[in-house]
């Protein structure tokens, strides 16, 4: 068979193209369109109601011990904003800045080696240090920008609600129950009977950065307090 | 806010020069094949600049991964990234065209030196002698592959970047073809003062081949870097204060405009169009109009990087 050069080259470009089209449309949607197994009965997702936080710092210093996180780098922080009014009636705003949990996670994406995963059991996003190379493409492709290069593994690193060092034990998240205030609310999506849940369906709760497609599993509740910010 | 030290900066210099001499390498590649196809047909072997590409493509490419490899976190672990693959990463799938691009270049570069390398060889290792036989054969084939997978790692550099949704700047469709085409220039520029350096002929037909197509690509990677901009600052939001944080008064503002801009892409623009209407071309104004290019693209490729991960969404 005589096969032109032009053919030949016309021939695998579409074949290029079309393996890349595929590649990229079986990302994000797909996934959970498509998806063969059973799902896991288990959702894991956090609230964090900005009304009861106080900015006590009570769950990273918590983070910092139960997960042997070193100075310089936290799983987990707290944002203030303000003080907003006159004194003495002033307030100020904290949200909480850590793994979001996405369902689908940009980090989880971009990782070249498949060190950042969701664990199917729990959708937790993890990682994997063992095959971590520290390419930091998780850290830039993170639009919350909650991973760090742990200084001791050298590799990505991130919360991952207590998953090795609490969960597995059957405790809580340690910042849930450090929290003087209970703040934090920790539990499963998939369990209407859940506290989580519940509190969801009474109150108004925010996730960051929406937009962005990523569907994020760390649940605000807007302050009431303060003034109104455009 | 430094320039080159700022909160939200993951990636430095070194990715912006692994992304340099990646789309570097691939231009050369390019415009070598373009060269033999089109101008010099079996003498391409002898031509300074075709040389010139053959060693600039190889060495661009290893050094631009040396580089990655060494700005790792964990260096020693980097075969795990040749190991395990993640089909909806773009670096997984650039390390699977660079691995195959490394591959078909040596191919093609044996192919186009098969006769020297015969020669130097004589009757020594008759293997080899077979195997580079076989290799012309398959020649057409080998170049074909070669062209695109050579677009592939030029465009593979822009949509490195253009899958960090975080980033407007950067989180942008024209990128890869921005990065494409100034790559591109760029292995044109170092292909001709890799050629001149070689004592290649500065008025030859390849210094006019090039050019002839280095002044329409110049004027495509601006109309690609007036469309990028304007794109942003139509999009509003973020995108907006991301450009506009981009093209000011700081210190990348004025990389951009007279680094990239100015000397990048205006002075090789103007210096190419004065080099066709007169009458002979010189070594020193071949040796300086691809500097500027060169160093134009090498500004631009940091300017992109740097002022892209300035402004999250």
């Amino acid at each position: 068979m005589q096969v032109s050069k032009r053919q030949f080259l016309k021939g695998v470009g579409a074949l290029l193209t079309g393996v890349s089209v595929y590649g990229a449309t079986r990302t994000l949607q797909a996934d959970s369109l498509l998806q063969p197994e059973p799902e896991s009965e288990t959702k894991y997702a956090m609230v964090h109601d900005e009304n009861a936080c106080i900015g006590c710092n009570a769950c990273v210093q918590a983070c910092r011990e139960v997960n042997h996180i070193p100075e310089g780098v936290t799983r987990v922080k707290i944002e203030r904003k303000g003080p907003f009014g006159e004194y003495p009636n002033q307030s100020y705003r904290f949200s909480r800045v850590s793994c979001q949990h996405c369902e689908a996670a940009p980090c989880v994406r971009v990782c070249p080696t498949g060190a950042a995963y969701i664990d199917k059991e729990t959708g937790i996003v993890a990682v994997n240090s063992d095959r971590c190379v520290g390419c930091q493409y998780c850290i830039a492709a993170c639009p919350y920008q909650v991973r760090y290069i742990h200084p001791e593994t050298r590799t990505a690193d991130k919360c991952d609600f207590c998953q090795k060092s609490r969960l597995a034990q059957g405790l809580l998240p340690t910042c849930v129950e450090a929290c003087p205030t209970k703040a934090l609310t920790f539990g499963n999506l998939k369990d209407p009977e859940s506290d989580l849940v519940k509190l969801l369906k009474a109150k108004p709760s925010y996730r960051a950065k929406v937009d962005l497609g990523t569907r994020p599993k760390l649940f605000h509740i807007q302050t009431i307090d303060g003034e109104i910010m455009l | 806010m430094s320039a080159f030290h700022f909160e939200g900066l993951v990636w430095h210099w070194p990715i912006a020069i692994y992304l340099f001499l990646a789309g570097l390498s691939a231009g050369a590649v390019f415009f070598a094949i373009m060269l033999k196809h089109f101008k010099l047909y079996h003498e391409a072997w002898h031509s300074p600049f075709v040389q010139a590409a053959a060693i600039i493509a190889p060495v661009a490419v290893f050094g631009g991964l040396g580089i990655l490899v060494f700005d790792l976190t964990r260096p020693l672990d980097f075969w795990k990234i040749l190991v395990f693959y993640n089909t909806t990463s773009v670096m997984s799938m650039g390390v699977l065209v660079l691995m195959a691009y490394q591959v078909v270049l040596f191919a093609w570069i044996a192919c186009i030196f098969q006769r020297r390398i015969s020669q130097l060889l004589g009757k020594r290792l008759p293997i080899v002698q077979r195997l580079l036989n076989w290799l012309v054969l398959q020649e057409a084939a080998i170049t074909g592959i070669l062209v695109i997978l050579a677009i592939s790692l030029g465009a593979y550099t822009g949509f490195l970047l253009s899958a960090l949704i975080g980033f407007p700047l950067l989180n942008n469709p024209v990128l890869p073809l921005l990065f494409l085409i100034s790559g591109l220039s760029s292995g044109a520029a170092a292909t001709l003062l890799g050629g001149v350096l070689l004592r290649g002929n500065p008025n030859g037909v390849e210094v006019r081949f090039i050019h002839g197509i280095e002044i329409p690509l110049i004027l495509v990677e601006i109309g690609l870097l007036f469309t990028f901009f304007v794109g942003l600052i139509l999009s509003g939001g973020q995108s907006q204060v991301a450009a506009l944080n981009a093209l000011g008064f700081g210190f990348w503002g004025w990389i951009f405009w007279a680094g990239v801009v100015g000397m990048g892409l205006t002075l090789p623009l103007a210096f190419n169009l004065w080099m066709k209407v007169s009458a002979d071309r010189k070594f020193a104004y071949v040796a300086v109009t691809a500097s500027f290019s060169l160093l134009g693209v090498f500004l631009l490729r940091n300017f992109i990087l740097y002022t892209g991960q300035m402004t999250g969404t």
